[in-house]
């Protein structure tokens, strides 16, 4: 009897450590459903990488970041206080499916195929990988006006960026270190202009 | 649990919240719109009607505030903490209003919480709790401290209202016109103890950066410290008081007898602002991200 009860509590303690465990522990992170379409973040570039790439607003034009994720950045760019135009540029690796419509595109801008969607949006995709979009706001924009700010992203800067490595990523800083390097690595190739 | 924009899908279009909001939006030039529409809110920032455009950012969106990293859904719980620890306080102190005059429900008079340095904790969780939600939504947007304080300042005055709402609510009602002048030797007075008889702090606590009750507390603060520079000069510019914040509400709720705090109690109680404008704004900078990835 005093067998069993034995083994009774031992195995008693057993299950609620192994329980307490998985509920104290930050296993949560394991579990499926912690990043957007389950990539890992190791290989999302990151979004601080991108805000460099922006372009210069003009004369009496503001420039506002809004959104620094891992895989995408956004400004606004404001004219006297009013919204005109959101500016992002997003790692389409953790959307697939945003790809599918430069597929059929034709009309092209430095090389990279161009798409409209819809009446105010315009996105572009660089190196088959980042998506750059204007979306206009408020009085809205024409589509060359549209086009005109998308050419004005440091769309070289763009394609030469390097994800970070899956390895890398295991470290805390890893992935940040990494999109550093490689912006230095872009500042040596670029001509000075 | 459901997605940033099924909430706005079930949001009031016409409540006590929504009623106590418009009436306060009449002192912030540009008003309020109360917008509870995932899919009208998606085709204004496309500036499109196209369903299926529309279609493809709902996913995206939901995709988005599915995933526990990307911190929409985590804010969104901060404002439901906030806001239910809120109406449990606002609910106690009505009790404790009606029942003083009871004998049996007196006690429950000497449980709660009514000083006003509790007063001061409760509204610096709250600005800490907008804190921790920026973060939480947008990330550390730029590359520098300019960047950044450049993009609170674009998102408070997105958020005018909400804004207002907090001031006059949580600082102007219930602890005077002077409140925000007061906050920093009202804070300095509340200690650890005081912060544990708060519900909203129980909610909040792990949360919060630092460990212990200690660290915490310097982090609100730090924070209040922080807000009250833009607070004070948003008052000023806006020439906010209780009286105003009360005749304001009175447009659309009706004539007020009460005193001032009895108005923030009664608000406290019965109204969600907190949440209802968390909701919108998380939602729209939600939009904006799925409308750019599509």
């Amino acid at each position: 009897m005093a067998r069993t009860l034995r083994w009774g509590v031992g195995l008693l303690l057993v299950v609620s450590l192994a329980i307490g465990a998985f509920l104290l522990l930050p296993f949560g992170s394991w579990l499926p459903g912690g990043t957007v379409a389950d990539v890992q973040l190791g290989q999302v570039v990151n979004g601080t990488a991108f805000n460099r790439l922006f372009p210069e607003p003009d004369d009496g034009d503001q420039l506002v970041f809004t959104q620094e994720k891992r895989g995408f950045s956004e400004a606004r760019l404001k004219h006297d206080g009013q919204v005109k135009a959101l500016l992002a540029i997003s790692d389409v690796t953790t959307a697939p499916e945003a790809r599918k419509k430069f597929e059929t595109s034709q009309s092209r801008l430095q090389g990279w195929p161009l798409v409209e969607q819809g009446p105010q949006a315009t996105a572009l995709l660089v190196a088959d990988r980042f998506q750059i979009k204007v979306i206009g706001q408020g009085d809205g924009l024409e589509a060359e006006q549209r086009q005109e700010l998308i050419g004005r992203f440091n769309l070289r800067g763009l394609a030469a960026l390097q994800p970070a490595s899956g390895q890398r990523a295991a470290l805390p800083s890893g992935p940040d270190t990494a999109g550093r390097q490689s912006l230095g690595r872009l500042a040596a190739m670029e001509p000075a202009s | 649990m459901s997605s940033v924009l099924e909430r706005l899908d079930r949001l009031p279009r016409r409540n006590l919240t929504v009623l106590a909001i418009k009436g306060l939006s009449t002192l912030v030039p540009g008003g309020w719109n109360n917008i509870t529409s995932a899919d009208g809110l998606i085709a204004d920032v496309l500036g499109s009607s196209d369903p299926e455009l529309i279609r493809q950012v709902r996913s995206r969106a939901d995709a988005l505030s599915r995933a526990r990293h990307e911190g929409y859904g985590r804010a969104l719980s901060l404002y439901v903490a906030v806001n239910r620890s809120q109406k449990a306080a606002g609910g106690l102190r009505l009790l404790a209003n009606i029942g003083g005059a009871l004998p049996l429900v007196k006690r429950v008079a000497d449980l709660t919480p009514t000083s006003e340095t509790l007063q001061a904790a409760d509204l610096s969780l709250k600005v800490a709790a907008e804190m921790l939600a920026f973060t939480q939504v947008n990330g550390l947007p730029g590359d520098s401290f300019g960047d950044f304080a450049a993009a609170l300042g674009e998102y408070a005055g997105e958020a005018r209202v909400r804004m207002a709402a907090l001031i006059c609510f949580d600082a102007l009602l219930p602890l005077g016109d002077q409140a925000l002048q007061r906050l920093d030797g009202l804070l300095g007075g509340v200690d650890k103890r005081d912060l544990q008889q708060l519900p909203t702090y129980a909610g909040m606590a792990k949360l919060l950066p630092g460990r212990g009750d200690g660290a915490h507390l310097t982090f609100l603060r730090r924070g209040v410290d922080q807000w009250l520079g833009w607070a004070g000069g948003f008052t000023s510019q806006l020439g906010l008081t209780g009286q105003k914040a009360v005749q304001a509400l009175e447009t659309t709720l009706g004539p007020w007898q009460g005193g001032f705090q009895q108005m923030a109690t009664f608000l406290d109680a019965f109204t969600d602002t907190y949440q209802h404008t968390g909701v919108q704004a998380v939602a729209r900078r939600l939009v904006e991200r799925a409308a750019a990835e599509i």
